[in-house]
């Protein structure tokens, strides 16, 4: 099952940066753990996941306004902000 | 007598408060004490904050004077896990990625305990986002198993269980997504309650698994767990899954001596340390010799549940974690350029190990070509193993095993061996895969050990498990145990 694993693909689809020894350790891990999950694909299962949901029925809120923390209590909490607003690297670059 | 404080259960303490013999500030007072005596060498809290505690404890001396006392857990503290909101307190995760973050909002189980009376009593350590079986993988510090400072625990909720056994807090909250309640209570000798998936609202809890993720009471009696569990179920619009309270669930139990219970074929046998099955057939014994039914059950696909459950769980974490990217709240790293490095440099920093095999095992099982393979049939196997736990508690009123196959291991001993480590929950896992209600109750000693027994019942049966839990509680010693520290 675990054919085609790669640790550098990985890592870029989960915004991680590893070093080499990490790429090692890790992937002989997460090898080592694929192996023991052999075990689902050998399994005979039901062909609907229908039953995995644990609760029947989702109750789905109306979409109304509610209370919200607002920009002070947010901005208190972010990273880095500025003017009431969070500050983050440049998105767009100046058109030259 | 304040130096006793710290033995009482939640109730006796309740009952001093409310004949006027004991004040919070009192109780309070010889709690800080007791933390200062022994938190150091437990390392169960990660932060308490005394000026507030004793605030609230005069707060509710003040409600009780005044004949406005809020019900059986007024002036009791409660300390809970560092993933569950509480506003004006840390909530870290034990994660270098949110240790600077002080919750702007209380969660919905926050708000129930302010509205019950209680003492919001200080931040417990856990492993890093609830990932792990042992506390170990804390980014804050190391806790220690009160019963032997040389082992681990349990975890993730290891804080939660240490500071009950070290007599550092009545009651705790914990939370579990595959026996993260459960696997310390037993390896701690407390009890510890997941209930059904619903029962409780998970507003403010830091989600790791969506579909698997429960708060749950924890404490050194049953009758501690029932009070703190009753306080905290509750309907909260905020959490699309909560239901709210059930008397099916918290009152109708019936005669605990007439219960049929059913044995899982199997799990005593491969792997079940020899002193954990004597401690567990001796419960089984018990039960029997008070009447119950015992039978054995079939759940044939119960050695696929660990491999289902890592699969669904990492999912849905890699899923969760995506939203620590350094821009909103958490860590930010320093080493900033356009915003892809800033998000990949923030989470590369602020993530331990743990949390980052995890979120890169989650994405491989969702990446393009390996989904139908590894999560799909994940599903498929998590409906199977909740179809056979549903027919066999069709037939009996609960299902006993071992919480946990050994007792607690030394520190460090399986530290690099993270498959080792998941095969911690496989008695404890099922019950999250199919949303039941599951509790641990202490049942005896390996050595000096603690050993739990697990009971799973069908959904809101809360009431069952602790009623079969009180049996037992009732004709041994287990109740009310501390670690001589």
């Amino acid at each position: 099952m675990a054919e085609g694993f790669d640790i550098d693909h990985l890592a870029k689809l989960a915004r991680l940066s590893l070093t080499a020894e990490e790429k090692a350790l890790y992937s002989s891990q997460l090898n080592q753990i694929l192996g023991h999950f052999q075990a689902l694909a050998d399994a005979d299962l039901p062909a609907t996941i229908d039953d995995a949901r644990v609760v029947d029925e989702a109750a789905l809120r109306s979409d109304e306004p509610g209370p919200v923390l607002g920009a002070e209590a947010v901005t208190r909490i972010a990273p880095a902000s500025r003017d009431g607003q969070i500050s983050v690297p440049r998105v767009v670059d100046d058109e030259s | 007598m304040a130096d006793a404080l710290h033995t009482l259960s939640a109730a006796e303490l309740g009952r001093r408060l409310a004949a006027g013999t004991l004040t919070s500030r009192a109780l309070c007072e010889a709690l800080i004490a007791r933390y200062q005596a022994v938190n150091d060498k437990v390392g169960a809290f990660t932060h308490l904050d005394q000026a507030d505690v004793l605030a609230q404890a005069d707060a509710s001396d003040a409600r009780r004077q005044a004949g406005q006392g809020r019900g059986p857990l007024e002036g009791i503290p409660v300390a809970i896990k560092d993933n569950i909101a509480v506003k004006g307190q840390p909530l870290t995760c034990s994660s270098k990625m949110l240790a600077p973050l002080v919750s702007p909002y209380d969660s919905h189980v926050a708000e129930r305990l302010r509205a019950a009376g209680a003492i919001l009593y200080g931040r417990l350590n856990m492993d890093e986002f609830a990932m792990g079986s042992s506390t170990e993988n804390s980014a804050l510090r190391k806790t220690f198993n009160p019963w032997d400072l040389a082992r681990i625990p349990g975890g993730s909720s290891g804080g939660s269980a240490a500071a009950l056994a070290a007599g550092l807090v009545p009651l705790s909250l914990g939370s579990d997504t595959g026996g993260s309640i459960r696997q310390p209570a037993s390896h701690c000798g407390v009890v510890g309650l997941k209930p059904t998936y619903g029962l409780i609202s998970r507003f403010g809890l830091v989600a790791f698994a969506s579909s698997l993720d429960q708060i749950g009471p924890m404490a050194r009696s049953i009758e501690d767990c029932e009070l703190l569990l009753h306080a905290l179920a509750s309907a909260d619009a905020r959490d699309m899954t909560c239901f709210g309270p059930s008397d099916r669930a918290l009152t109708a139990a019936g005669d605990a001596k007439k219960f049929r219970i059913g044995i899982p074929k199997g799990f005593l046998g491969k792997g079940v340390a020899p002193e954990v099955a004597a401690a567990v057939n001796a419960a089984v014994e018990f039960y029997r010799a008070q009447g119950c039914a015992i039978s054995e059950v079939e759940l044939p696909s119960a050695d696929l549940a660990v491999p289902t459950y890592y699969v669904v769980a990492t999912a849905e974490a890699s899923s969760n974690l995506g939203r620590y990217d350094g821009v909103r709240y958490g860590h930010r790293s320093a080493a900033a350029g356009t915003p892809v490095e800033m998000m990949t440099a923030s989470r590369s920093e602020g993530f331990g190990p743990e949390v980052k095999r995890r979120i890169l095992l989650g994405t491989f099982v969702l990446s393009a070509g390996y989904a139908d393979a590894y999560y799909v049939r994940a599903l498929r196997a998590r409906a199977k193993i909740r179809a056979e736990y549903l027919a066999a508690l069709a037939g009996v009123d609960v299902l006993l095993t071992p919480t946990v196959p050994t007792p607690a291991f030394k520190v460090g001993e399986k530290a690099s061996d993270p498959l080792q480590l998941y095969l911690e929950d496989i008695f404890t896992i099922p019950a999250n895969l199919a949303g039941l209600p599951a509790i641990s109750v202490p049942c005896g000693k390996s050595g000096h050990l603690p050993v739990g027994f697990h009971l799973v019942g069908a959904p809101l049966s809360e009431a069952k498990l602790l009623a079969a839990g009180r049996l037992f509680e009732a004709a041994h010693g287990y109740a009310h145990q501390q670690a001589a520290l």
